[in-house]
């Protein structure tokens, strides 16, 4: 009975995990299709969110992987993963806090690791799922999608040639509808299936599944369902910011950056890599930048998003870990990720409130 | 050891389809606008044959798009 109240909590805090992760990438979806002026806003982020929900249900290798290559499900426990859960949503809050530009996808697996390894020691981490499936591939990912963009759009440049500009740029802002529709389908395939992992490591520790089990489809569409109406709600937002925010760019060089984007990520996602999307896709963004003009690159952001994401294992880890800690005083039953649940709630709270009222003064003096 | 860690076969593949479908794909569908900007050219020149030689580079290179993205979302679904 408690392990199962623990698990229906496990999946509350994925699902929530997975809006907020479509929430949080939006604007890295259809940021450049707005950019360019390829497609209105309402109708870039419809059809996002539509082919995050599609996506979703294209494979479950990236699932299989979170599931059973990161850690050993034979020591997992729900009360484990809830810890690893609340880790990453802690970390991405307080990125989102500081506007540090961060992965969730990579701080979804340190919450994990961190809670395992605090809860049954290294043992518990496989290795090689974790360096082999994780790291290199969150290391080779981006600058494979920052080569590809800059390849291709320095091919591109060169075949169109001095054709009439007006031609080339409805062409490719037409082309952008398929790019920018491939870059959502990718995003929802490899985003979703971290959240469908996590819930199917859960299950499998509570012993609802088997080991080694694939996600049941109920796992796998409200996964798709919570990344979608996350990408909706999120997209909203990025109207009133995409003017100011987005690098601008032309419809020849969105074209590259989404199909090299969607080419990186869902070559990945068919052999189970758990990339951040959000990297690849600025590396995509960044490298068809540099190839017409270095300096057009805000290499400063670059740098931050280095900065975040050497910090972000670690440090979703720790608070994994220290959750589980602290889920522990409370002995092994419910009670713990009860009381955790309900002091995150609060603190999610106050952290809203508080950025409201920072937020307010500015807003009523611009209006 | 390293090669043991590190999914080397699965990564170079991902590699090497990455490359192919990110490049592949918009330098087709550069073709393909090349092939509809010369068509518009020609044709204002009254050039027919070589208008029509362009539209159907422009349709082929297009068309090669669609069965390239086609393909790939079947090789997703099948594994």
């Amino acid at each position: 009975m408690s392990s199962d109240v623990i698990l229906v909590i496990v999946v509350g805090t994925a699902l929530a995990f997975d809006f907020t992760n479509g929430f949080h990438d939006t604007a890295n979806v259809v940021a450049t299709s707005i950019s360019t002026g390829a497609a209105r806003p309402s109708v870039a982020i419809g059809m996002a969110s539509l082919l995050n929900f599609v996506g979703a249900f294209i494979s479950i290798s990236v699932a299989a992987t979170v599931a059973n290559d990161v850690v050993n499900a034979d020591v997992i426990t729900p009360t484990i993963v809830f810890a690893g859960l609340i880790g990453a949503i802690a970390w991405n809050l307080i990125t989102w806090y500081f506007g540090l530009p961060s992965s969730s996808s990579h701080a979804l697996i340190g919450g994990v690791v961190g809670s395992a390894v605090a809860a049954a020691g290294f043992d518990a981490v496989i290795a090689d799922g974790l360096v082999g499936k994780v790291l290199v591939p969150a290391i080779v990912a981006p600058i494979l999608a920052f080569l590809v963009a800059g390849l291709s759009i320095g091919i591109a440049y060169r075949i169109i040639g001095k054709q009439r500009p007006g031609i080339v740029n409805r062409g490719f802002k037409h082309g952008q509808i398929i790019s920018g529709g491939l870059l959502a389908l990718a995003h929802g395939t490899n985003d979703a299936q971290k959240t469908m992992g996590i819930i199917t490591l859960a299950l499998i520790a509570n012993g609802s599944l088997g080991a080694n089990s694939d996600p049941p489809l109920w796992v796998i569409a409200s996964s798709a369902a919570a990344i979608a109406l996350g990408t909706y709600s999120g997209g909203w937002r990025i109207i009133k910011t995409t003017g100011t925010r987005i690098i601008k760019m032309d419809a020849a060089q969105g074209f590259s950056s989404q199909g090299a984007g969607a080419a990186v990520i869902l070559a990945s996602t068919h052999f189970g890599f758990p990339l951040s999307t959000t990297h690849v896709i600025n590396g995509g963004v960044m490298g068809a930048g540099a190839a017409k003009r270095f300096s057009a690159v805000r290499w400063g952001v670059a740098g931050n998003i280095v900065f975040a994401w050497l910090l972000t294992l670690p440090a979703a880890a720790a608070i994994g870990a220290a959750t589980y800690g602290i889920s522990r005083i409370f002995g092994t039953g419910a009670l713990g990720p009860l009381l955790i649940t309900l002091m995150a709630l609060s603190l999610v709270a106050a952290v809203f409130v508080r950025r409201a009222q920072r937020v307010a003064p500015v807003s009523a003096a611009g209006g | 050891m390293i090669a043991t860690l590190v999914e080397g076969k699965e990564l170079m593949e991902t590699v090497v389809a990455s490359v192919i479908a990110g490049v592949g794909v918009t330098s087709v569908f550069a073709i393909a606008i090349w092939g509809v900007g010369r068509f518009v050219d020609l044709s204002r020149d009254e050039r027919q044959l070589a208008a029509g030689g362009a539209a159907a580079v422009a349709a082929l290179a297009l068309a090669a798009v669609i069965a390239a993205v086609v393909f790939g979302i079947i090789v997703m679904t099948r594994k």
